[in-house]
Formats: structure tokens, C-alpha cells, sequence
């Protein structure tokens, strides 16, 4: 039986008065890859934010329901959100790398942390999460040059090195790719792949090919509901809902 | 499509019609502006130029045993409270054997400042030796001569517009004549404070207050500003109350500086009876006055760092002090150092708030530390412009020179600042 990560309960989320999310209730599996597509304004990005409570942040949004991550309640006033974010790593649509070395880049998050017991280790660290993100072999000459002289893609890799060197459990990623060219696309997709034998990763993408090529699980949001989720091959070649049939037919969207 | 055409073409020609005016009219505001400048600055300079040099005096000096120290005790102590005036005064008279007359050798013994007695006491107590020796010395002239000296034009008024009468405008010509007046470098410009005679009066007492008064403000206003700003920006929350002082310090930034002055007074001295006429009241007075500045420039800056950055740390986990400390504020310190260094240069350039504080005073010595009396560059310009004798003329207009050099400066390190530590991202 597949084990479920994150589970979502009738979670609603509010921009001041505005519903902007109504009452999803999803299962993601652990160490899978979930894909979340729609049209723009959905909700697929609101909902990814709920996951690390990153609409915190965000003036004037409220949210209700619960998320559990491991059967916890990711709202509960004891756990500190800087912790849960610890946990909960995130890549955004446009490379954010901090405007410092490489290095800095990927050591920024254990160093805050006190990972990392000396500098040999977090040395390590960086090296191990580069060549994880696949980035490594690259820029093993340059990793004290500026994390921003690097190529769109080479910087969205940075960032995927930066989420994993403290080892969160789950990845979120809010369309990674799309500031990309297909290239850069193509090698983000293969190490997603190799990204999912350790982390849970929840994606959200405009790309239904790539929604169909990197996910196992999809589910359709659409003006704020979740209309469907299943298996991404059955989603996309036999979806019961009308909508999704509509949307993944490029009727609507 | 013909017809929208013509239209299109007739309105195309007005649109350029007005465009053109628009550009001409930017052109001729910018000449205004610039030869207003250059008016200005000629005119400064001018004046100005005139009171880095000085009138000197040659004169054989005969050093008199018998007025010097009489005892030949060569002790220091005698040879100060010694007559030197005296000596100066024979000396000139050596000149002109035909003057007998008391006060026209006292008018003689004017032309020479009084500041040569205190160089000649130097000279002495440095070398015993010159005692009952002649030595051919240049001494500093009087203001009066000074001026004579500098504007030549002068000699041809009439005796009762001109600062010298005919006698003594007859023994000035007749130094210049035997080359025994020459201009040389005012050394007492930058290294005196103010002197009721304008040969003496120097610019360091004032430079040294702006210097310590500026600094007093930096170290009290630069570190309130930045934490202010960065709390109302980054992290108080959002309401009708932070609404409520945002809007109080876009007000206080245009509230006319003497009220800073006027409170600097009520509170600084009266109550917290801090020392009058001190860098330390100036520089917390003008700190006040700063503090909108720098804040709307802390905040303008903040805000100019893109929110993804933030996005960023928040998403690895860090504290919203640290996304703030490690990742926003450096990005935003080019910003904030710019806007703190033009805080700066308008805090030096105020004089209003600093009359209320008494530091309008009359300072002849410069001050040594914070709690000092010490007066400010505008305000020994401001003093030496409402001071009758003619000589300050050249002395304000070389002050003014002083604070606009020391103003252009602090803007050249502001967009220095800049452009060296502005990144990319």
C-alpha cells in the first residue's frame, strides 16, 4: 500500500475576502512525483504555498482545513514555520539564486541551520548537493563566481542544489521550467526523476507534457476546486471529469 | 484607409509641434540653470581666491636686548610679556626718518598685523640667539593694507572712500615700490578659528565644528534611521498605526529645520541641560532633521530589492531578521548610504537650527571634542558676511568655497558609493 505524505483536508484559502481555494482534499504519495495543473488563477500555486505555509507571508491571506504532513497538522501553533520550511524546501518560477558566490548559495541553508560542523563538511555538503542537482561537473572551476553569471537553467539547477543541501523531505517546485528553453527544461525533467527515489516532490506546471513525462499522480484544479486526481496515465488518456477532458484537449484554459 | 491616413499625418504634425516646444523649452530651463551657476561660482571665486593669499611686509628687524629682556635672564617667561610692539613699531619707523609725529607713527605701526608680536616670540624663543641681531623678516600686514594691497583700484578713490588716508596710502606706495610688499600663502585661513581681525581668521575652527557636529549626527542618526526604516518595512505588520507614522515622517522631513532648532533648545539645553554652543546639541539637533531623510531612503531602498530574494530565504527556512539581515540590507545599502550621505550634506549645510542652540557664538580657538563650544561652516560664513570690516569680503566668499568644496565632496563619495557597490541580480 503506498504511503501518503501530505495529506489535505477542506483546505480553503482566503486573499482578504476572496476565495481563492475551496475546500481541496488531496493525497500526495511519499517519494513520488505529484504534478498540479489548470489554468492560470486556479489555485495550483496558492495551494502549493499552503504546503510550507509560505502565504504567511503574504498580507491578508487566511486559510482553513488542515494539511498533515506525517499525520501532523503543518498549522499548529507550536511548530514554528521556519522549521517546517526546514522540512519543506521550495523552488520557485524564476531563478531566485542570492546574488553571492555559488558557494554561498548552497551553503546559505546549512549554515543558518548549523548543519555543518566544520568547514571541510559543509564543503562537502556543497559539493554533494551540486552534483545531485546535476550541476556540479559544470561549475566545479568557478563555485566562487557570482551565482547570477550562470544561464537561466543553470541557476534553476543552483536553486534545486540550494532546497536539497538541508535535506528537506519534500520538494516544492511552482513551475520551475517556465523560464526556461527546452534544453534547460529537458535536463530540470531528468533530474526531477532522479530527485524522486528520496524526496516527495509536488509540481506545478502549465506544461500538461510536462505534467504527463515527470509525474505519477496529477490533479486538475480549476477556479479554485480540485476537479480531479488519479494516476497520470489515466488522467490524461481516460479522465472522467468533462472539464479536465476539456482542458487537456485545450478546450478551456 | 486613405481618409485615416491624411488624418493620422494632419495630427502627426501637431504632435511634433507640441514635442519640439516641450524639448525647447527643457533646453532653455537648463542654460538658465547652468549659467546661474556659473554666475555664482565666478563670482565666489572671484572674491574668494583673494583670501588664500596675504599681505606680507619686509621690515629689518632689530631685536633689542634692551626691550627684549633687559636682564639678559633669557627665560622664556621675560621674553613673552616682553614689548615686542615696540620693536615692530622702530623697525617700520627705521623706514621713514621723517615721521615724528606720535600719531602718525602709530598709524605707521598699523600697517603691520598684530599678530606679528606672537611670530616674533616664536622666533626668539626658538633661536636666543637672534638677540641683538637685525634680521630681515617678512611680517604679516594689517587687514587694511591687505585689502589696498588686493584691490589696486582702490588707490585711485578719494581720500575719504578709501580705507587709508593720503599720508599713509604715500608710505604703502612707497613699499611697493622698493619691493618690500609681496603676496605669499595665507596659512592662517586653514589652520586658525575666527579672529575679530580679519588677517587672522581662519576657517579650521569652523571646518573642526561641522567635522565633529556631522559626526555626532552620523553616529546618532545613520543606526535609528536604518532600524526604523527596516522595521516599518519589513517588519511591522500593516496597519491604520504604521499608516499613521509613515504619513508623520513624510511630514517631518519637510518641517522647516529652525524647529528643530527651537525644540533642540527647549529640550537639549533647557531641560536636559546639555552644554551650550557644543557639537554634540548641533549634531543631535541636526540628527533630528536627518532622520525622515535617511528612512525614506532606508524604505525606498528595501523595497527596491526584488521580493523573490526574500522568497528565496524564506522558502530555506530562514528567520524573517535573518532574511533581513543577511540577504535585504545588503542589497539595499547603496541606496541607504547614498540617501544617508545626502542627508548629510544638507545637515552641513544648515545653519537656522544651529542659531537656536548658541552656536552662533564668537570661537577663537578650535574645539577639541564634542562638548566644546565650536560654531559650523554656514554660520562662520553667516557671522564673517554681518561683520563690518571689509577684509571678512574675501574671507566669506572663500568660506562659502570651503563648504561647497567640502559639499561636492560628500556628493562625489555618495555617487561613488553607488556605483561601486550597486550588484546585479
Amino acid at each position: 500500500m503506498q504511503k501518503n505524505k501530505i495529506e489535505a483536508k477542506k483546505v480553503s484559502v482566503f486573499y482578504n475576502d476572496k476565495k481563492a481555494l475551496n475546500e481541496i482534499t488531496l493525497s500526495i504519495p511519499e517519494k513520488k512525483v505529484t504534478s498540479l495543473i489548470g489554468p492560470s488563477g486556479c489555485g495550483k500555486s496558492t495551494f502549493l504555498r499552503c504546503i510550507n505555509r509560505m502565504n504567511d507571508t503574504i498580507e491578508g491571506c487566511s486559510m482553513t482545513g488542515r494539511i498533515l504532513i506525517d499525520n501532523k497538522d503543518i498549522n499548529e501553533k507550536s511548530l514554528d514555520p521556519v522549521l517546517l520550511r526546514a522540512r519543506v524546501g521550495m523552488v520557485f518560477q524564476k531563478p531566485n539564486p542570492f546574488p553571492k558566490s555559488i558557494f554561498e548559495n548552497v551553503a546559505y541553508g546549512p549554515k543558518i541551520h548549523g548543519l555543518t560542523q566544520s568547514s571541510d563538511e559543509l564543503n562537502e555538503l556543497v559539493e554533494e548537493s551540486l552534483k545531485k542537482a546535476g550541476l556540479f561537473s559544470e561549475i566545479k572551476d568557478r563555485i566562487h563566481e557570482p551565482g547570477t553569471s550562470l544561464s537561466g537553467g543553470q541557476q534553476q539547477r543552483l536553486c534545486i542544489a540550494r532546497a536539497i543541501s538541508i535535506s528537506p523531505e519534500i520538494i516544492l517546485m511552482d513551475e520551475p521550467c517556465s523560464a526556461l528553453d527546452p534544453i534547460a527544461t529537458a535536463k530540470i525533467e531528468e533530474l526531477i526523476d532522479e530527485l524522486a527515489h528520496n524526496f516527495t516532490i509536488v509540481i506545478v506546471t502549465h506544461s500538461m507534457q510536462q505534467a504527463a513525462r515527470v509525474s505519477k499522480q496529477t490533479a486538475f484544479f480549476h477556479m479554485g476546486n480540485l476537479i480531479e486526481v488519479g494516476k497520470t496515465d489515466s488522467i490524461f488518456s481516460n479522465p472522467s471529469e468533462k472539464k479536465t477532458q476539456d482542458y487537456i484537449t485545450g478546450k478551456i484554459g | 484607409m486613405t481618409k485615416n491616413f491624411e488624418k493620422i499625418n494632419d495630427s502627426l504634425i501637431k504632435r511634433q509641434k507640441s514635442e519640439k516646444n516641450f524639448k525647447l523649452f527643457g533646453l532653455i530651463g537648463i542654460i538658465c540653470a547652468i549659467s546661474f551657476l556659473i554666475i555664482i561660482l565666478t563670482s565666489i571665486i572671484i572674491e574668494g581666491k583673494k583670501a588664500f593669499v596675504s599681505t606680507y611686509i619686509k621690515l629689518d628687524v632689530f631685536f633689542d636686548s634692551k626691550i627684549i629682556d633687559p636682564d639678559n635672564t633669557k627665560e622664556d617667561s621675560v621674553i613673552k610679556s616682553a614689548n615686542f610692539n615696540e620693536i615692530i613699531t622702530k623697525s617700520i619707523l627705521e623706514n621713514f626718518p621723517e615721521v615724528t609725529d606720535r600719531k602718525e607713527k602709530i598709524k605707521l605701526s598699523t600697517f603691520i598685523s598684530s599678530s606679528a608680536e606672537d611670530e616674533l616670540i616664536k622666533l626668539i624663543i626658538l633661536d636666543k640667539a637672534l638677540i641683538d641681531q637685525k634680521k630681515e623678516l617678512w611680517l604679516l600686514a594689517s587687514s587694511t593694507i591687505d585689502v589696498i594691497h588686493k584691490n589696486p583700484d582702490m588707490l585711485n578713490f578719494p581720500e575719504d572712500e578709501r580705507l587709508i588716508d593720503d599720508k599713509e596710502l604715500k608710505w604703502f606706495q612707497w613699499f611697493l615700490s622698493e619691493e618690500k610688499i609681496k603676496f605669499s600663502a595665507n596659512k592662517n585661513f586653514f589652520s586658525n578659528a575666527d579672529s575679530t581681525e580679519p588677517e587672522q581668521a581662519g576657517i579650521w575652527g569652523a571646518f573642526v565644528g561641522s567635522f565633529l557636529t556631522l559626526f555626532v549626527t552620523l553616529i546618532l542618526s545613520f543606526p535609528i534611521a536604518v532600524a526604523a526604516g527596516v522595521f516599518l518595512e519589513e517588519l511591522a505588520p500593516k496597519n491604520k498605526f504604521t499608516d499613521f507614522i509613515e504619513v508623520n515622517i513624510n511630514n517631518l522631513a519637510a518641517v522647516p529645520s529652525i524647529i528643530f532648532g527651537l525644540l533642540g533648545l527647549a529640550i537639549f539645553l533647557n531641560v536636559m541641560h546639555l552644554p551650550r554652543s557644543a557639537p554634540i546639541v548641533g549634531g543631535m539637533v541636526l540628527a533630528l532633521m536627518t532622520l525622515p531623510t535617511i528612512i525614506i531612503a532606508t524604505r525606498a531602498s528595501l523595497r527596491a530589492v526584488p521580493p523573490s530574494i526574500r522568497e528565496a530565504a524564506i522558502g530555506l527556512g530562514a528567520t524573517k531578521f535573518q532574511t533581513v539581515t543577511h540577504h535585504v540590507l545588503p542589497l539595499s545599502m547603496p541606496g541607504i548610504s547614498t540617501g544617508t550621505i545626502i542627508g548629510m550634506s544638507q545637515a552641513l549645510g544648515e545653519s537656522a537650527p544651529l542659531l537656536m542652540i548658541g552656536m552662533v557664538a564668537f570661537i577663537v580657538d578650535s574645539p577639541g571634542s564634542i562638548f566644546d563650544s565650536a560654531t559650523v561652516l554656514p554660520v562662520q560664513i553667516y557671522l564673517w558676511k554681518s561683520t563690518a570690516a571689509r577684509g571678512f569680503v574675501e574671507l566669506t566668499a572663500a568660506g562659502v568655497m570651503v563648504l561647497l568644496s567640502f559639499l561636492v565632496l560628500m556628493n562625489a563619495i555618495a555617487v561613488y558609493v553607488r556605483y561601486k557597490f550597486e550588484k546585479k541580480w
